[in-house]
């Protein structure tokens, strides 16, 4: 009988775990899969140095390539970093930070439409890549707001930075995306 | 008044004695002698003649000296805007055999130093497993870059890491841009303009010991030379030596003609003097080192030191050694003769002798010419640019601001940046001329002939995410035609255009018309326009009865095309094309959706382009900026955002079906040929088989190719025999066995099976199951048809051969 008993115990033991595990994937899945402003849970952005290795050798080298474009436009060379992106994009034209770090530098440089395009760019480039994932698309909405912002859809941006804040209090408690923070 | 009354008196007395001249009386004085009054007169004369000559003269010195003024002061040179190729960046895990390093290095000028001495600026040299390089610095119009020693590790074809001279680690270097070509004007002349201040003394030196060794001390002539040179000439009974001095030699080529006449050397002596009296000395010979003729690379003259350091020895006249410069001032006295390319023994001989003048006259110390006569020439290599390349500059100087024009370009010494990838465009160059030479031997054409027809080309690639175009051959020999069928030539689109067609049939905007297993009846079909009925076939003649849309466009078949054209409507069609990127007339009627409509390749290029960069338009571009002769910013044109036109559901769709013609369809040549990974293309071939086709791409290219005659003629072959291999012959070449990257669907596309012979859904047991595509919602609600369920052949009926 206590046997029996300790057996169904036990069983009731790894049932719970089963379900709190379900219950655990299920939100983390959550985070993933939900579009922003649906009361997101944060996440760590993934940074332009964090994707370094995670794919073949030219994206490697486009990646520091835009990682030296930012260096550039955090010392305020904007013409040096625009030629860094640029270059970024001749070895791996398929690299969605080079554009990710365009749309930022022409959004920073007073030319939201031309962020908007670099923006769509690179969220295409990540959507037929890893997907959009809330750890590359808190630039997107962030910036997309900062977008919105520039060209006076005040209504839009704001729901926006609030979305982007949820995923990332830390980057877009400013409403600003610096390039030391994309780096 | 005595006073006054004796000049009264003489001037009468001189008045008489004038008035007395012939007279018979009346003066009291004897006339002069004849002979005395012949002498006077002459010396009138003589007085006149000198005044009037030094009037003459005056006005002749002024006028000379107006021109050297002007010439001085106003613009001296003419440099041909030089244009520049993308910088290759090379980085650990490239495949340095296919970016073409060691070919780099030879067109770039840099020279092989094969002594254990530290690398000099601009030369290499090769170790096992390795290369070390002292790069040169370079001008950018956004980013120049010093120089910098870099070692490459290199292993199995692969660069395997890169090392500075302090041995940490590189990730990434950039290579200087090459500098594939020249805006010359008429008379093809290269040169560097270089400054006095950056001249080493040892290249003055030697030039002042060989050419002029008074030319500090004499006023622009130099009769002690000139006597010596008489002496010498007349020794030797005839012209062996001139006695021109540097600033006469200046004079010559600045103002004059090379005519050896009095006048001319009179004029040239003149000038040199007012040049000597006008201008210092530096002034002078900075002029001299910048007008000098210095040799010939193919059609282009070079001009100046500074054309001539690159063009001997691939680096800067600042860094040129007390050798090479010795061996500078040895050619100027005879170009072609003492080149050191073709006649190295003579060069070197006269580069001794130079030396030898030096030190003799204490502007080296001995052990510096034994030192320098012991160094090899070790030239650069000699790189001559393609002509084919002008294709290009032509297009680029289309896009520039109107400002620059032809007269401009070839004068203003402009550095232009252009997006040329130099190994896509060397493979271009070579694959288009490969290629239209085999079809020319397959069909057939006698090339000796003279005036038969000959097959023409055009083959252009760009960059689907930035418009750039990396190369661009627009026929087979830019000497014989600059037509440039790749951004002039409007032609036949035939099935090229198809996938506009069906583009606009997928795109939600048209309902949509059709998904990709819409069954689309290829049976005979008769449309009436106001020009009469129109009954399109197919290339066959052959109808199939109920084909997918997608079987329709792998198999390039007419009748399905012109059925959803007609569902679409052609108005939308034409939307869509615009929308796409074609700017040529399109006339809307039914035989467009068959690509009747006349478009040039750069505008099918970028159709394409937007289809392989998930419906974002590029806009096309062949440069990013230019810097004026002295290395100022003039313009710069950053990279614009390509346009959202079509959802990036529809652009996948229409890519997949492009995908499907390689795979399955009449594009299946090219994996065929060994290509793999993901490509997409089409081929099209127009009615009579005018013009023959080939658009392709990858994630990261987009490539078109043309063939066909400039006045339209039947070639006898289909694209896929005639563009097709072009095209995999100039993929294979540079991007090897397996394309990089993947056609992903974006989340907006559903895959589902699907029942091949009905289009329906396929559900489990249905006999025939094929993935397919749909934009999210649009998939069949139908199923597997319960009869294709029954007629699935069971054991039985197989056992029994039923």
């Amino acid at each position: 009988m206590a046997n029996r008993r300790e057996r169904r115990a036990g069983r009731g033991r790894a049932l719970g775990l089963v379900a709190s595990g379900l219950v655990a994937l299920l939100a983390s899945g959550c985070a993933i899969v939900e579009g922003p402003g649906l009361g997101l849970l944060p996440t760590r952005p993934q940074t332009v140095s964090d994707a370094i290795g995670r794919y073949d050798a030219a994206r490697d080298a486009s990646l520091r390539l835009v990682i030296a474009g930012l260096d550039e436009d955090t010392a305020g060379r904007p013409s040096r970093a625009l030629a860094s992106y640029q270059r970024a994009i001749g070895v791996d034209p398929t690299n969605p930070y080079a554009f990710l770090a365009l749309a930022r530098h022409h959004l920073e440089g007073g030319s939201p439409d031309e962020a908007s395009a670099f923006l769509d760019q690179a969220r295409a480039l990540f959507e037929t890549q890893d997907g959009l994932g809330p750890e590359v698309d808190v630039w997107g909405v962030g910036l997309r707001a900062g977008i919105d912002r520039a060209l006076g859809r005040h209504d839009e941006a704001d729901a926006l930075f609030e979305s982007a804040r949820s995923l990332s209090p830390s980057v877009w408690e400013d409403e600003w995306l610096s390039a030391s923070e994309l780096r | 008044m005595a006073k006054a009354g004796s000049r009264a008196g003489r001037k009468t007395s001189e008045r008489g004695g004038r008035g007395g001249k012939g007279g018979r009386g009346g003066s009291d004085r004897e006339a002069p002698p004849p002979g005395l009054l012949r002498a006077r007169r002459l010396g009138l004369v003589v007085v006149a003649l000198a005044f009037a000559a030094g009037i003459w003269a005056a006005g002749w010195l002024l006028e000379l000296d107006r021109v050297v003024v002007s010439r001085f002061e106003g613009r001296r040179f003419s440099v041909p805007s030089r244009v520049y190729a993308a910088p290759i960046v090379i980085y650990p895990g490239a495949d340095w055999q296919r970016l073409d390093l060691a070919g780099w290095l030879l067109r770039t000028g840099y020279r092989e130093q094969k002594d254990d001495a530290p690398l000099a600026v601009g030369s290499y040299r090769w170790g096992p497993g390795r290369l070390r390089v002292h790069l040169r610095g370079f001008e950018h119009p956004q980013l120049p870059e010093d120089d910098r020693k870099v070692e490459f590790r290199l292993a199995g074809g692969r660069v395997a890491e890169m090392r500075d001279d302090r041995g940490g680690r590189v990730p990434v270097v950039t290579l200087e841009p090459e500098a594939i070509s020249s805006f010359f004007g008429g008379e093809r002349e290269q040169r560097d303009l270089i400054e006095i201040a950056e001249v080493p003394d040892h290249l003055i030196a030697a030039i002042y010991a060989v050419e002029d060794r008074r030319f500090e001390q004499h006023h622009g002539i130099d009769p002690r030379r000139i006597a010596g040179a008489l002496l010498a000439n007349l020794r030797a009974g005839g012209i062996r030596q001139g006695g021109s001095t540097l600033t006469q030699q200046l004079v010559k080529n600045f103002f004059l003609t090379p005519e050896r006449t009095l006048r001319r050397k009179l004029t040239e002596a003149a000038m040199a003097l007012l040049v000597e009296a006008r201008y210092d000395k530096r002034q002078i010979l900075e002029a001299y080192l910048n007008e000098i003729y210095m040799g010939r690379r193919g059609s282009t003259a070079i001009h100046g030191i500074g054309e001539a350091a690159r063009f001997f020895y691939g680096k800067r006249v600042a860094d040129l050694s007390i050798d090479e410069s010795a061996l500078l001032a040895a050619v100027i006295q005879s170009p072609n003769a003492m080149s050191p390319h073709r006649h190295p023994e003579r060069a070197k001989k006269r580069r001794d002798l130079v030396l030898e003048l030096m030190a003799e006259q204490g502007r080296i110390t001995r052990e510096e010419a034994e030192h320098a006569r012991g160094r090899e020439l070790s030239l650069a290599a000699i790189s001559l640019e393609s002509g084919q390349d002008r294709y290009f500059l032509d297009a680029l100087a289309k896009q520039l601001p109107e400002v620059y024009d032809d007269e401009l370009l070839s004068v203003e010494g402009l550095r232009i940046y252009s997006t040329l990838d130099t190994m896509l465009q060397r493979a271009a160059v070579k694959h288009l001329a490969d290629g239209l030479a085999s079809l020319e031997k397959r069909l057939g054409v006698d090339t000796k002939k003279k005036g038969a027809a000959r097959l023409q080309g055009c083959l252009l690639v760009m960059r689907p995410q930035t418009g750039e175009i990396l190369a661009m051959v627009g026929g087979r020999d830019y000497a014989t035609s600059q037509w440039n069928r790749c951004t002039m030539a409007r032609r036949q689109a035939g099935s090229v255009f198809k996938p506009v067609v069906y583009a606009a049939a997928l795109a939600p905007q048209s309902g949509p018309a059709i998904t990709l297993a819409t069954m689309v009846p290829d049976e005979p079909l008769r449309i009436d326009t106001p020009n009469g009925a129109w009954e399109p076939v197919n290339f066959d003649k052959q109808f199939r009865g109920p084909v997918t849309a997608r079987e329709a466009l792998e198999r390039s078949l007419n009748v399905p095309a012109a059925r959803i054209g007609q569902r679409v409507g052609i108005s939308n069609v034409v939307e869509m094309a615009r929308r796409l990127g074609i700017e040529s007339p399109l006339p809307a009627v039914p035989s467009l959706a068959l690509g009747t409509a006349e478009v040039s390749p750069l505008e099918i290029a970028t159709v394409y382009a937007t289809f392989a960069n998930g419906g974002l338009r590029p806009t096309p571009r062949s440069f990013i900026g230019l810097l004026d002769d002295r290395g100022v910013g003039q313009e710069q044109w950053p990279l614009a955002g390509a346009r959202r036109v079509l959802d990036p559901g529809t652009a996948y769709l229409t890519t997949s079906l492009l995908e499907g013609v390689v795979d399955r369809g009449t594009g299946s040549g090219l994996r065929a040929r060994g290509l793999r990974g993901p490509i997409a293309g089409k081929t099209g071939t127009t009615d009579e088989e005018y013009d023959l086709w080939f658009v392709g791409f990858t994630p990261e290219m987009v490539a078109v190719v043309w063939v066909g005659y400039d006045e339209p003629k039947a070639i006898g072959v289909p694209s896929s025999r005639g563009a097709l291999p072009i095209w995999a012959d100039f993929l294979s070449a540079v991007t090897g066995d397996e394309v990089r990257g993947a056609f992903v669907k974006p989340s907006s596309v559903e895959q589902i099976d699907i029942d091949p012979q009905s289009g329906a859904r396929a559900l489990l047991g249905c006999p025939e199951h094929r993935p397919e595509y749909f934009l999210a919602g649009t998939a069949p609600e139908k199923t597997c048809p319960r009869e294709r369920f029954f007629r699935r052949r069971g054991f039985f009926d197989r056992l029994f051969g039923r």
